[in-house]
């Protein structure tokens, strides 16, 4: 039987359209069904989350915030940066996993933290002197960061059919320890897609120095975005 | 035997075509990644605890529950699942305080069975844990969280911001006894933007359990054509005041317009996370904000077009009633005479054929019937 179809393949240029039609199809298609063709297919169920990734919707491996870099001052200054880039862009995935609202939240990992260095530190959330000064938490120093979500640019993600109806950015507000440990960035009211994604670019940062802040190139803090159905 | 056979690889050709063509529809899969977790036992009479976990327990009550924890990321990934209790972020918002903060509410009434769990991609693992309400929880609402995060090494070469990414779900347990819900409406105001305008509208709970409010915002026209619409259902936490950024575009048009700002919640006790009762639905009106709104460009260009068209008309029109007008008081009659035509007559009373034709009604071929009386224009 194989070798006589075989041999009309070699004679019969239509059998040989069909026949290559044929294996293409199954070489494509059946990679992994079985003998018996039943079809399974299991969609996990879907969860609410947060990401940073990247133009192609790829997580970011070790998303950051760069910070404008500045002189050292006798007086007190601000770094600026940019929360949210083309290449890090915030994204919140609602698989029909929070239809009742959710909020986005940035927060220090710990709030007693600081912009540590090899050298001196600086503070992140003491309101004293509007962040120039130290006084109002527990540690020895100055400094403070605004983040500003109102002025970023909010727009659906991969889901071509939703809007960004009922999802609305946060104030801009100030880290004050125990009194603003979080910043909300985006809130989904109940309205807002069921079955949605929305990325969140241009979120702005301005973090104040004190004067005379030591010279170091490696100030580093860790930040902890959230977001919770609520 | 090789017509057999031909027929054969046709008919296979046939079907697989037909199986290829049909079938992908129903194997396509939508790609939601991403880590975190859902109660992994929901209650049918309430929708909400689909997405956060929602009990009514009493002092020194225990509860048994679980959560499930989902890797839909392309990778294997070690998850933290721990419990925190809640803080409010800024605009009132529902936020969970981090992992290295001392637990002192629900977080620590919560107990979860595994502090880590280790998941391949695409793969979920139901975590058990137990709330435990003290004797001295008091009566009210009383949040806290259940968090998934990534564990992660610290890079220690980054410099700047180092950003880690989690997921929360709400823990709201009511201790019954005297519940009271009420709202008050804190403030309303509208500042501008480069494109536009930002509502600010601001509610307080001063109950002692959380509401889901429907926070309304209309902006209408000095009209009364309603502009935009903003709002939506928002849980305001006890305690706190939440407040929200609408955005506002510049109406197209300009001119005056105002923002009227109102809240509707359930009053009712029997009411809770996720349920209305549906018999005391308050409805609190706050103010009306009139403001002042130039136009956008295009909207400009379009008003002043629109008025020149406007003034033609008029000037068109003006001239028509003048015309008719004269027509009417001016005009004298005339008899048609045999041989006069209407273009006779136009030269006869220096007028065009068609005014005259108009003003007399005369429509084509504009024969004019001898003896008929008709309106023409004085002499001069």
């Amino acid at each position: 039987m194989i070798e006589s179809i075989l041999g009309l393949v070699r004679q019969n240029k239509t059998i040989s359209v069909l026949v290559f039609g044929f294996l293409t199809f199954f070489s494509v298609t059946y990679v992994l069904a079985s003998a018996t063709s039943n079809f399974t297919q299991t969609i996990n169920a879907g969860t609410l989350s947060v990401d940073i990734v990247d133009a192609s919707y790829v997580t970011v491996g070790s998303p950051s915030v760069a910070m404008s870099a500045v002189t050292f001052s006798f007086a007190c200054q601000a770094a600026t940066g940019t929360f949210g880039t083309a290449s890090q862009v915030i994204y919140v995935k609602n698989p029909d996993a929070a239809d009742n609202g959710w909020t986005v939240a940035l927060a220090a990992s710990d709030p007693t933290d600081v912009w540590d260095s090899a050298g001196t530190d600086f503070d992140f959330n003491d309101s004293t002197g509007s962040g120039c000064t130290d006084g109002a938490d527990a540690d020895s120093l100055g400094g403070q960061m605004t983040v500003d979500p109102s002025v970023g640019t909010l727009a659906v993600g991969q889901c071509a059919s939703c809007v960004t109806t009922n999802v609305t950015k946060g104030s801009s507000a100030p880290f004050v320890q125990a009194t603003t440990d979080s910043i909300t960035i985006l809130t989904g009211a109940a309205g807002s897609n069921d079955i949605g994604d929305w990325k969140l670019t241009g979120v702005s940062i301005s973090q104040t120095i004190p004067a005379e802040q030591a010279v170091a190139s490696d100030y580093d803090i860790n930040l902890t975005l959230s977001v919770t159905a609520s | 035997m090789q017509n057999v056979t031909i027929s054969i690889l046709r008919f296979v050709f046939f079907v697989s075509t037909l199986v290829f063509l049909v079938l992908p529809g129903q194997a396509k899969a939508i790609e939601y990644g991403g880590f975190g977790g859902r109660p992994a036992n929901p209650r049918s009479d309430n929708p909400r605890t689909e997405s956060i976990f929602i009990y009514t327990l009493e002092p020194g009550e225990e509860k048994l529950d679980a959560v499930t924890v989902i890797n839909n990321t392309p990778e294997r990934k070690t998850l933290l699942v721990y419990a925190a209790d809640s803080t409010p972020s800024t605009g009132g918002a529902f936020a969970c305080k981090q992992f290295s903060e001392d637990k002192q509410s629900v977080g620590a009434w919560i107990t979860v069975s595994k502090s880590e769990v280790t998941l391949d991609s695409g793969t979920n693992e139901t975590v058990p844990f137990t709330i435990r309400v003290p004797q001295s929880a008091g009566v009210g609402e009383h949040n806290g969280c259940i968090l998934i995060q990534e564990k992660k090494v610290k890079n220690e070469n980054q410099s700047g911001v180092s950003l880690s990414v989690r997921t929360g779900l709400r823990v709201a347990i009511t201790i019954p006894g005297d519940i009271v819900r009420k709202l008050e409406l804190a403030g309303f105001t509208l500042s501008d933007k480069p494109e536009g305008y930002l509502l600010h509208p601001q509610v307080r709970n001063i109950g002692n359990v959380s509401i889901d409010a429907d926070v309304q915002v209309v902006t209408k026209s000095v009209l009364g054509f309603t502009v935009m619409e903003h709002g939506g259902e928002f849980p305001i936490l006890k305690g706190e005041v939440s407040d929200w950024n609408f955005e506002l575009p510049k109406p197209f048009w300009g001119g005056w317009y105002r923002s009227s700002f109102a809240v509707e919640y359930d009053e009712n006790p029997e009411a809770s996370v996720g349920i209305q009762s549906g018999k005391n639905l308050t409805l609190l009106k706050g103010d009306t904000i009139w403001f002042f709104s130039f136009p956008t460009i295009k909207g400009l260009i379009l008003e002043l077009l629109i008025l020149v068209l406007a003034a033609y008309l008029y000037r068109n029109y003006r001239k028509f009633k003048k015309h008719k007008y004269a027509v009417k008081n001016d005009w004298i009659d005339y008899r048609v005479k045999s041989g006069d035509t209407i273009n006779s007559l136009a030269d006869q009373f220096n007028i065009s054929w068609k005014s005259l034709a108009r003003a007399n009604k005369v429509k084509a071929p504009y024969a004019l019937e001898v003896g008929i009386v008709i309106k023409v224009p004085p002499a001069e």
